[in-house]
């Protein structure tokens, strides 16, 4: 199945598709407002952007600078080249300590790993903290947003899930009250976490401390009540300095929703006297995306989400609509990475109309990239055989004036004398769903320009002055 | 100023008269350009397909037709941005380099070139202004909503300057209208609800005349116009330029 | 095999890394230092700022923010459970107030730098239902550059705090009060 057949599903609801692009287009706006605010905000994106570049260009030696660090502060670091490894070290981990139930923060590695299924097979139970988690978890779905993970969901919704696994009145949909739900819910999981996972917003190479950014507080409340803290993070992570930060923290949050931060920013660098912390760094096919001179730049994504909220495609057909665990612009340039057949429709899941690519903080050239692809692609023999023959074809039309013009004719002759319910069938033209054709004109441009006289007269009267 | 006329594929077979109207603008403007008449097609329908290799006949060929030009202007940004930012697959010799440095979309050429920034006539109409995301984020020629709130360009000081106009101001500024070329069918449905939701965009705030500088967006929009039956124009911004009335 | 995953991993980015690529300088792009600035952007984030015309002042204060706080801790006035690193989860989860020492606000973004040595237990400014934090007014500085400069190091554990805990899954509709403290209120000097 390919994106725009899962699209056309989420189109079905015409009202909801109104609804879900509103609610993302308000979340773009905020972040318009909060952008407008920081005078030096693109000259901070070009920094984080080099910062970036920098950290991939010596990625080898600040991983081993971060280890380094992390070691010394009493941390102990895992690293696991793929999601079956990372998920086994979890495991061995938590059955270490003896415990059967975890507390885990917001981490989209743990998603692109599978952990959860994973871990629960293996007996253990795991509770997903992040408000917007949880609800899916309830639903057993998966995240449609990366940043706001249950965006797809209207309160009606979470209402009902929360009335049968919370046990809240039936009908209550009161954003307030069903937060305050979870809250109780929650706080009772936190109280008995006995290893807290959490994912990773930024590593720091200098120190070797992790940095965590919520607004909710789950991560802070389950690493620092459970015996064992394990931050799960990608490689590309990281970054040199501590005082990098200070790019990055002022980008992330107004990138992300439009607040000046998040409400809290933790740096967790050696344990608590007493306890643990493990650090898994996870490669799962980014050294491969690094060696990709054309792909490589989507490495710098630190996982705002503000591509996917400026997506008008996105904002029309829902995150789960690409399959795939990061969903949107930044989605489709990282998806053909991992299955290239699988995630073969996203790069063309894009008008290639660059808003993704003028929001991006660390500026990524999203909607060059997603061109990219589809030239991989094309050459990989991933795209429909119909549509390779046919702009082979065209290749050869175009390449000739003459051909061009003879076919052109022809086209437009058809178009003019074949009834209007053939040309507008939707089972042949797609154009046709929701449009008219263009009203095929007598002649063509260069048919008139052929029969003016060699030297055009100016006109009679110039009617616009200069 | 050897200037010549690019018309693309679809305008050259579908909207002829946009073609008349740029050539006739620019001679009233004091240009008098040339079409050349070996000219098909820029290559970007096949490029955007994915089949770019596939494309490079066609790359080749608008070098060839258009390297002895000093400028090349077309009514559609989305041509030029093609032509500027992918013909790098081509060997950079001197006449690619040219042709690429050398395409301007028509607005552009208008404001950058001959510096233009204001015309004399009167346009008394209700018009919304549709921003093509190659002309505006591509080639620059309009300020865009991700950085900052100040709604500026090179074709909204062109019509703004004109006697009687009045400028629809849209919720979305600039949001893509979903026409993305093949994308129109290869994610129809997905294309169609942009272009509706661009078009309520104008329908709420009064737009008489619709129009822009990329036909290909217009061609979009023009069809989900005329398929709704709206009260609405499509007009290229070089129609309404050429028939300007003092 | 942990250890040989670690030297695939390194041995594929050392090969398939890009030519080295300079880092920058980021300068210090000045801004705002102010109380006022401070306030308005905490106020816009769900923090309130109350002013104390001296450290002397803060029992009464609080009695007035915290009438029914019954439950109190801190190492900066009489407060009513003793909390150390090692006090158990119990009697965390039974705090109504804490009141901590921030150590450096930032006028951008409301932000108050806490570091462990100022929580008495790292999860007590997250677990208690309420949070203050008092913080000198000389202490603010614009931005995070300027923050992150004057941070000597991060220590063990450390945050920034900026207003109440919050969330705005449930249809992008804000709610104060997620899962860490409900309010944050901080008390200038």
């Amino acid at each position: 199945m390919n994106h725009a057949i899962r699209a056309d599903k989420f189109l079905l609801d015409a009202d909801r598709t109104t609804w879900h692009d509103e609610t993302l287009w308000f979340v773009r706006e905020k972040r318009d407002r909060a952008v407008y605010a920081v005078p030096e905000f693109q000259e901070l994106r070009e920094l984080a952007s080099q910062i970036k570049d920098h950290t991939l260009s010596r990625l080898d030696l600040y991983l081993q600078e971060f280890e380094a660090a992390a070691q010394a502060n009493g941390v102990h670091v895992h690293w696991a080249a793929d999601a079956a490894e990372h998920n086994a070290i979890i495991l061995d981990l938590i059955r270490q300590q003896g415990a059967t139930r975890i507390v885990k923060s917001k981490s989209m590695l743990t998603e692109e790993c599978h952990l959860n299924p994973y871990l629960i097979q293996h007996g253990i139970e795991v509770v997903d903290t992040d408000l917007g988690e949880r609800i899916i978890q309830f639903r057993e779905e998966a995240p449609s947003h990366i940043v706001l993970p249950a965006i797809h969901l209207k309160k009606e919704d979470v209402g009902d899930t929360f009335h049968l696994h919370l046990g809240t009145e039936k009908g209550e949909s009161d954003p307030q009250l069903l937060t305050e739900a979870a809250r109780q819910h929650l706080r009772a999981k936190f109280l008995a976490g006995q290893v807290a996972i959490s994912g990773v917003n930024f590593a720091v190479a200098e120190t070797g401390g992790v940095v965590v950014c919520t607004n909710e507080g789950n991560a802070d409340l389950g690493v620092n009540l459970a015996a064992v803290h394990i931050a799960c993070m990608g490689i590309e992570k990281l970054i040199p300095r501590l005082t990098d930060l200070g790019v990055f923290t002022r980008l992330l949050a107004r990138s992300a929703t439009g607040q000046p931060v998040t409400t809290y920013t933790s740096h967790f660098t050696k344990p608590a006297a007493g306890k643990e912390m493990h650090i898994v760094i996870v490669d799962n096919g980014r050294t491969q995306q690094l060696g990709r001179p054309d792909f490589r730049a989507s490495l710098k994504c630190i996982r705002c989400g503000a591509c996917m909220n400026t997506c008008p495609v996105y904002r029309r057909s829902g995150g789960h609509s690409y399959d795939f665990t990061v969903p949107g612009p930044i989605g489709a340039i990282l998806s053909p990475n991992i299955d290239m057949k699988k995630h073969r429709s996203l790069p063309f899941a894009s008008t290639l109309c660059g808003s993704c690519t003028d929001v991006c903080p660390v500026k990524i050239d999203i909607h060059t990239q997603l061109y990219k692809w589809r030239q991989v692609l094309g050459e990989a023999g991933e795209i429909p055989a119909s549509k390779k023959w046919s702009m082979k074809f065209m290749g050869r039309l175009l390449a000739s004036a003459r051909v061009y013009g003879l076919s052109g004719q022809f086209a437009r002759q058809a178009l003019r004398l074949l009834p209007h319910g053939l040309t507008h069938a939707a089972s042949f033209n797609a154009w046709a769903v929701a449009r008219e054709l263009p009203e095929p004109p007598k002649q063509s441009f260069r048919e008139w320009y052929q029969q003016q006289p060699k030297s055009v007269p100016q006109p009679q009267t110039p009617q616009v002055t200069v | 100023m050897k200037v010549a006329l690019f018309v693309p594929c679809y305008i050259d077979q579908f909207y002829p008269q946009v073609g008349v109207a740029t050539l006739q603008l620019l001679e009233k403007l004091g240009v008098q350009a040339h079409f050349p008449a070996q000219q098909t097609c820029c290559g970007q329908p096949l490029a955007n397909s994915g089949c770019e290799r596939e494309a490079l006949p066609i790359y080749k060929h608008f070098v060839n037709t258009f390297q002895d030009y000093d400028y090349i202007v077309a009514p559609s940004g989305s041509c030029v941005y093609h032509v500027r930012k992918h013909f790098d697959k081509l060997d950079q010799t001197d006449e690619v380099q040219h042709v690429r440095g050398a395409a301007y979309d028509l607005i552009d050429f208008i404001s950058t070139v001959l510096k233009v920034e204001t015309l004399r006539g009167a346009f008394p109409h209700k018009v919304g202004l549709h921003l093509s995301c190659h002309g505006q984020r591509g080639l620059h020629q309009a300020n865009e909503s991700e950085m900052t709130p100040v709604r500026d360009g090179q074709l909204r000081r062109l019509l703004a300057s004109l006697d009687g106009i009045e400028l629809t101001e849209l919720s979305r500024n600039d949001e893509c209208c979903g026409f993305g070329g093949t994308f129109c069918v290869s994610e129809a449905g997905i294309s169609a609800r942009m272009g509706q939701d661009r078009v309520a965009d104008h329908v709420r705030h009064g737009t008489q005349v619709l129009t822009g500088s990329d036909m290909s967006c217009l061609m979009h929009l023009e069809g989900i116009v005329r398929r709704a039956q709206l009260p609405i124009r499509v007009m290229h911004a070089a129609e309404i330029l050429n028939g300007l009335t003092a | 095999m942990s250890s040989a995953s670690r030297n695939r991993i390194l041995l594929a980015a050392q090969a398939n890394k890009p030519a080295e690529t300079p880092l920058p300088t980021v300068p210090d792009f000045g801004g705002e230092a102010t109380a006022e600035r401070f306030t308005a952007v905490l106020s816009s984030i769900g923090g309130t700022v109350v002013w104390l015309d001296g450290l002397g002042q803060l029992g009464s204060t609080l009695q007035q923010l915290f009438p029914e706080a019954r439950n109190t801790a801190s190492p900066l006035f009489d407060a009513t459970v003793p909390i150390h690193a090692d006090t158990p989860t119990h009697v965390l989860a039974e705090i109504d107030l804490a009141v901590l020492t921030g150590e450096i606000g930032v006028a951008e973004n409301g932000a108050i730098w806490l570091p462990e040595a100022n929580m008495l237990h790292r999860a007590l400014p997250t677990i208690t239902q309420h949070l203050a934090l008092v913080l000198d007014h000389r202490r603010i500085v614009a931005t995070m550059h300027q923050a992150y400069a004057q941070l000597p190091s991060t220590g063990s554990y450390g945050k920034f705090v900026a207003g109440p805990s919050k969330t705005a899954d449930i249809e992008q509709s804000l709610v104060i009060g997620a899962h860490g403290a409900r309010s944050l209120v901080v008390l200038l000097y």
